[in-house]
């Protein structure tokens, strides 16, 4: 029981894949983007923060089941 | 020449590591401080108790800022007190936009506490934030605030219509989003004070010296005040799209 729950923990944190991804493509863009306007340096940063936030709420989600999950059927 | 035999330090990483399930479960679950003796007993959890520091703290530096204030040949306390208050409302009314300009105050007051809350751990408080009832209620009040703004803005009858915008076949979807933005809000902020909570203790772990340091300055102050700051310009963000 206690093997499975903790292979149940790691398939939920799998959920971070996607955000890392989804971070990393956000952040090059980003960064292209302030290469070809640097004026416009602030207003891309804050959509990036804001991209990222999103984007990482899906890992989060991951770690609070992965958490769940644990406490839960322990 | 081994410093240490190997089996040992593999003993004392597993025991650490028991002691940190041990103090996980303890840091879950908020545990009541004391009970006010009305109504069969109020509980009074320790987050309320550390929220009642952070707001002493807050009213305190609140009315020593905003004493004796002058119109002209200002004080250098008042210069500190003009200049937090202007960059923080231009902050926020640059997420809210010009139409949402009542609502600043609020979100001024739920990003310094967010932010003092998220980084109180540094000086031996439990974060509020920690708690998952903190950020539910937060999320709670965020998601009344939005509904209200809409309503406020436009009469419960367009607010109603809204739902069906932009084709009626999207109104469950919209419906659904009510209950899904404060859950998502209450879950990232939580989560995200947790996670970085748990990664710095196992960190401690394995490499107690220097190391934690550094991480230190990343995941409670700079992600601390980030989670902050997203938590509030999504909710203004929210109340753009509502007040639109």
């Amino acid at each position: 029981m206690g093997t499975l729950i903790a292979i149940g923990a790691g398939i939920a944190v799998l959920g971070g894949l996607g955000a890392g991804i989804g971070i990393g493509i956000a952040t090059g863009k980003a960064s292209e983007a302030v290469a070809r306007q640097p004026e416009a340096e602030g207003k891309i940063s804050k959509t990036l923060i804001l991209g990222c936030a999103l984007a990482e709420a899906t890992a989060i989600y991951g770690f609070v089941i992965a958490l769940m999950i644990i406490i839960m059927l322990k | 020449m081994e410093l240490y035999n190997n089996n040992d330090f593999k003993f004392t990483l597993i025991k650490n590591m028991g002691n940190l399930t041990e103090k996980l479960m303890e840091e879950l679950n908020c545990e009541t401080v004391f009970t006010i003796p009305v109504f069969g007993g109020i509980g009074v959890a320790e987050s309320v108790v550390v929220t009642w520091i952070i707001m002493a703290v807050m009213v305190i530096a609140a009315i020593i800022l905003t004493r004796n204030l002058r119109v002209d040949h200002i004080s250098r306390r008042q210069a500190v007190a003009e200049t937090i208050v202007t960059k923080l409302n231009g902050m926020v009314e640059s997420m809210i936009g010009p139409e949402g300009k009542r609502y600043v105050p609020y979100l001024a007051t739920v990003l310094v506490y967010i932010g003092i809350a998220n980084i109180i751990g540094l000086f031996g408080f439990k974060s509020p934030t920690k708690d998952l009832n903190v950020t539910a209620a937060l999320a709670i009040m965020s998601i009344v605030l939005i509904e209200g703004a809409g309503i406020y803005q436009h009469g419960v009858k367009k607010w109603l219509h809204k739902f069906t915008e932009p084709i009626a076949i999207v109104t469950p979807i919209n419906i659904l989003e009510v209950f899904t933005r404060p859950l998502s809000l209450c879950m990232r902020l939580f989560g995200n004070v947790l996670g970085s909570y748990v990664i710095m203790e196992l960190l401690k772990i394995i490499v107690p010296v220097v190391v934690p340091a550094v991480f230190c300055l990343y995941f409670d102050i700079f992600d601390g005040l980030l989670q902050a700051y997203v938590f509030v310009f999504l909710t203004s963000l929210y109340i753009k799209e509502a007040v639109e």
